[in-house]
């Protein structure tokens, strides 16, 4: 398997720089969950960190206004994928004023460990490593199970992004902050940070703030994508493995992401909502960075801070190469979850057209779950739902390796989503 | 399509669209066994169209009187009786060729070409029409596996029944007279007769629309 | 703008199969220049007969067909190439030919194509040729850089201990000795290996797993394991034939069941078997059982361990 330290030269030793844009559009549904419901109008002035949408359903979050400016439409826009989603467009009057009522407590190892989740679910958290779950509800536990162990994922094996990387450098102390307010709300007296072996100046400063600081420790691990998914760093950091189908939870264990961790902290020290994130932006740009701008920010404008396309873009990836979603124009906003933005030229983004599966076993070799992705792909072309079923493509965690070694350049992860979603629907309709 | 309550329906279903060989693929082991010259094919052919025409005949004749539950005893002492008959016939007459396919007379007992049509044709049938069930089945056998015969024999040693074709400077390909070339050989035929039929149903439904 | 869509992951590595045909034919670079080296003029002329025939073959095949040509992966290449390797010198350039065709109609293309082969190609080609033609399959001859024996028919050292006593292992490995082209040189097979494990083409379960049992058991059966394994087209077999991905297992364990197996097989039909040598046949019987190992070797799967079976 390739290792995950792929194209992310462009970026690796840029410095976060900040970036605010003239207008934010900020999408209702950034994590996963019902949409946030949106409490302004068309017209209202709001402030930076007002909430401008409203928590709905047990998994919902408030979304916070990430500049101060004037609403200029709450209307739907397609979103990733075309999906329409309501979105609040805001123009920036470059006051930056903050809404009033900001109030932080100053240090994570002495607030009231009670009061830690509430302030995270205030702040909008949730995983800003792309899966998007609401950290507080993370942080919940449920009756019956316990945590011994919280893991940051500072592992970003991701291909092409450097945020996380970044931010661990730039601003270790605020990650480990983050992990301490996490670990004291729970009760928990284990924390890890996971860092892949090709990000040592990052174990360096991690190290180094995390001295003297309790109970938290910070590992190396090989790198190998997809070394930072959360069930090959539990496996990988505790030896537990995740029983199919259940969650980090079920062996005592919550992992979250770096630049979460930092939301975290950003949010009890200074009682600051999640209104900004770093992001990368790489690949066919003429100055690839990292810079930290705030939710909503259109790629477009970010692209055109870093002096726009150095050639004609063929893909517009939000995300990573190996798991992004790609996006069929450029007029999309950073999401909480967006940690990368990679343009692929025209000559990269072609795909290959599938030929015949040569039966070279690579995909069994690198899959991550041990499944055998070349049976279950051969389910997939008939159609024998039941047969990939069986053959576990429900644990299949869309890493993308398979598809990546295919030397046939077969479809194998995009096969088995697929089939996933059409698992899932069946199980919904039957529910109901 | 063709009539089987026909006569002429019935005897050419047998050879053509219900070939025992190469539609039915039934009756694989003297298919493969023995096919390995022209002569053998169109002797084993012959001995179980005999066998074939006779025993459709009197199962047919008998139909009424067999009772259901011992049928398949009463078609083989019935089929037993035939197969006795062309054996010793072969023994006196041919006996080179008797030599040939030696073990494979005796063994047209339990072809299930035979086996099948009486269970299938004969013992629903009228006489004449089992009869000439047997004969259309025999002749597609026969053809089938005399096809099968010549190819083999011709590249397993360059002749067909006996004459020289290639000539003597021809290296004969040895697989093609052994068990192997019988099973690759099957399989081509049979490929070859199924994409032959495939692309005469699809003219066919062509030409009624 | 125009932009592609498509569903993650958006990058691929650049070794598509094209590629990886492309290293099979330089890791069998060595071992074709040496066969060349050592027995002349003719040995090229089978193997570019050989070579010629099976992607002409492929070719011809796809356009009757009314098939995407994919002569352009270079696997009927590797497969012609390797089978001109599988045949003696002295081998009459039809049969080459006929080889080929064999490979690429009878085996490769009537199955569906690259990929869905049941055995490997070149060697059920060489099993055909071998049955159908034993004499001109074993026609010898003395590599002629031998001083003074200039291409003299010579039974093959498996088949006369006679004949094995001649030469030293230093010959065997170089490559001195009678054989099939591209079997004499352990050397050049190794360099290929080496080039290929270098590459990541092919693991070193099957090659390994291979010849360590059928050594372990040629030392039990004859008691020299090293002439057992530098004679015949064993190491070659265990390197080119035994690897081809099509008509190999897919699962780890499966692997090592099947290069046992191969091993095993080439161990009893050599020192009990009619045939002296038995690479090919032990190949394509393992290659058979494949599918069966496929089928039943069940993956460990992630998050399965310790859970009950509840099935």
């Amino acid at each position: 398997m390739h290792s995950s330290g792929e194209g992310k030269k462009q970026t690796r030793n840029v410095p976060i720089k900040t970036f605010v844009s003239d207008s934010v559009a900020i999408p209702m549904s950034m994590h996963i969950g019902a949409p946030s419901k949106p409490c302004v109008q068309k017209g209202d002035k709001v402030k930076r960190g007002q909430v401008i949408g409203e928590a709905v359903g047990p998994l919902g979050l408030p979304i916070h206004s990430s500049i101060s400016g004037e609403v200029v439409s709450v209307e739907e826009r397609l979103l990733f994928g075309g999906a329409p989603v309501v979105t609040v467009t805001i123009n920036n009057d470059f006051t930056d004023e903050w809404v009033e009522g900001i109030q932080g407590h100053g240090n994570v190892e002495t607030i009231d460990p009670s009061l830690i989740v509430p302030i995270i679910r205030d702040a909008g958290i949730c995983g800003m490593g792309g899966a998007t779950f609401p950290t507080h509800v993370k942080l919940t536990i449920p009756e019956g199970k316990t945590c011994d162990t919280i893991i940051i994922n500072g592992a970003e094996c991701e291909t092409y992004l450097t945020s996380d990387y970044r931010l661990m450098l730039e601003k270790p102390k605020r990650v480990v902050d983050g992990l301490r307010a996490a670990m004291r709300a729970i009760n928990v007296h284990r924390g890890i940070i996971a860092i892949e072996d090709n990000k040592m100046e990052a174990v360096q400063a991690m190290r180094e703030a995390a001295r003297g600081r309790d109970g938290v420790e910070v590992c190396v691990l090989r790198t190998k994508y997809p070394q930072g998914g959360e069930k090959q760093l539990i496996k990988a950091l505790t030896g537990r493995e995740v029983p199919s189908g259940k969650l980090p939870l079920d062996v005592h264990t919550i992992v979250i992401n770096a630049a979460t961790a930092a939301a975290i902290a950003d949010a009890v020290i200074d009682g600051l909502p999640l209104t900004e994130r770093i992001t990368t932006v790489t690949g066919a740009v003429n100055k690839p960075s990292n810079l930290q701008v705030r939710i909503g920010t259109m790629f477009e404008d970010i692209i055109s801070a870093c002096e726009g396309y150095s050639e004609e873009p063929g893909k517009i990836i939000a995300g990573g190469g190996m798991t992004g979603p790609c996006t069929y124009d450029d007029t999309m906003p950073v999401t909480k979850g967006g940690g990368g933005i990679v343009v692929l030229s025209m000559k990269d983004a072609k795909c290959a057209p599938e030929s015949p599966c040569i039966r070279c076993a690579r995909c069994v070799e690198v899959c991550p779950m041990g499944l055998d992705p070349f049976k279950i792909k051969n389910f997939c072309l008939v159609g024998d739902i039941k047969g990939a079923k069986d053959h576990y493509v429900m644990d299949c965690i869309m890493c993308g390796s398979c598809s990546y070694v295919c030397p046939a350049r077969r479809q194998l992860t995009a096969a088995f989503k697929e089939v996933k979603t059409a698992i899932m629907q069946e199980a919904r309709r039957q529910k109901q | 399509m063709l009539d089987k309550s026909t006569a002429k329906g019935v005897f050419i279903n047998g050879i053509l669209n219900e070939n025992p060989t190469f539609r039915l693929v039934l009756g694989t082991c003297p298919t493969l066994a023995v096919t390995t010259s022209a002569m053998n094919g169109i002797g084993m052919g012959i001995a179980a169209t005999f066998v074939l025409v006779g025993s459709n005949a009197v199962i047919s004749l008998l139909r009424n009187f067999i009772p259901d539950k011992v049928r398949i005893p009463a078609f083989i002492v019935i089929i037993c009786a035939f197969v006795t008959m062309i054996q010793l016939l072969m023994q006196a007459f041919v006996p080179s060729l008797y030599e040939s396919l030696g073990m494979f007379i005796p063994l047209i007992v339990v072809n299930c070409i035979i086996l099948a049509r009486a269970e299938a044709f004969a013992s629903k049938n009228t006489v004449f029409l089992s009869a000439v069930d047997g004969v259309g089945m025999g002749l597609g056998f026969t053809l089938a596996i005399t096809i099968m015969g010549c190819i083999r024999e011709l590249f397993g040693n360059g002749t067909i029944f006996g004459f020289n074709v290639f000539g003597q400077g021809y290296d004969p390909m040895l697989i093609m007279i052994l068990a192997p070339g019988g099973f690759i050989v099957f399989g081509l035929m049979l490929g070859i007769v199924n994409a032959l039929t495939n692309r005469k149903q699809k003219s066919g439904k062509e030409d009624a629309v | 703008m125009k932009l592609y869509i498509s569903t993650p992951p958006h990058i691929r590595t650049n070794k598509d199969t094209k590629r990886i045909m492309l290293d099979v034919i330089i890791a069998l670079l060595p071992t074709t220049l040496a066969g060349i080296y050592f027995f002349g003029y003719r040995a090229a002329i089978v193997l570019a007969v050989a070579c010629v025939t099976a992607v002409l073959a492929e070719f011809i095949w796809q356009k009757l067909a009314h098939q995407p040509v994919r002569t352009g992966d270079l696997s009927a290449l590797v497969t012609g190439l390797i089978l001109g390797l599988n045949l003696p010198p002295t081998a009459p350039w039809w049969l080459a030919c006929i080889g080929s065709i064999i490979a690429i109609i009878l085996v490769k293309q009537l199955f569906g194509g690259i990929g869905h082969n049941f055995m490997n190609p070149a060697m059920a080609a060489r099993g055909v040729l071998i049955v159908s033609w034993p004499a001109l399959m074993t026609a010898y001859t003395l590599p002629s850089v031998f001083p003074a024996l200039d291409a003299v028919t010579s039974a093959t050292i498996l088949s006369d201990a006679q004949v094995a006593a001649n030469y030293t292992y230093m010959d065997m490995f170089l490559g001195n000795i009678p054989g099939s082209i591209g079997e004499v040189s352990k050397a050049a097979i190794l360099l290929g290996l080496l080039y290929m494990l270098i590459r990541g083409v092919v693991s070193w379960r099957i090659p390994v797993v291979f010849m360590g049992v059928f050594a372990a058991l040629s030392a039990i059966f004859t008691g020299d394991a090293l002439s057992a394994c530098l004679t015949g087209g064993v190491l070659f077999g265990a390197v080119f034939m035994a690897t081809d991905y099509t008509t190999s297992p897919m699962s780890r364990l499966g692997q090592f069941i099947y290069a046992a197996g191969c091993g095993l097989m080439v161990a009893l039909i050599r020192n009990f078997g009619a045939y002296p040598e038995g690479v090919t046949f032990a190949i394509l019987l393992m290659n058979i059982v494949t599918p069966l190992l496929d089928k039943y070797i069940k993956p460990r799967i992630y998050g399965t361990k310790g859970a009950k079976k509840n099935a």
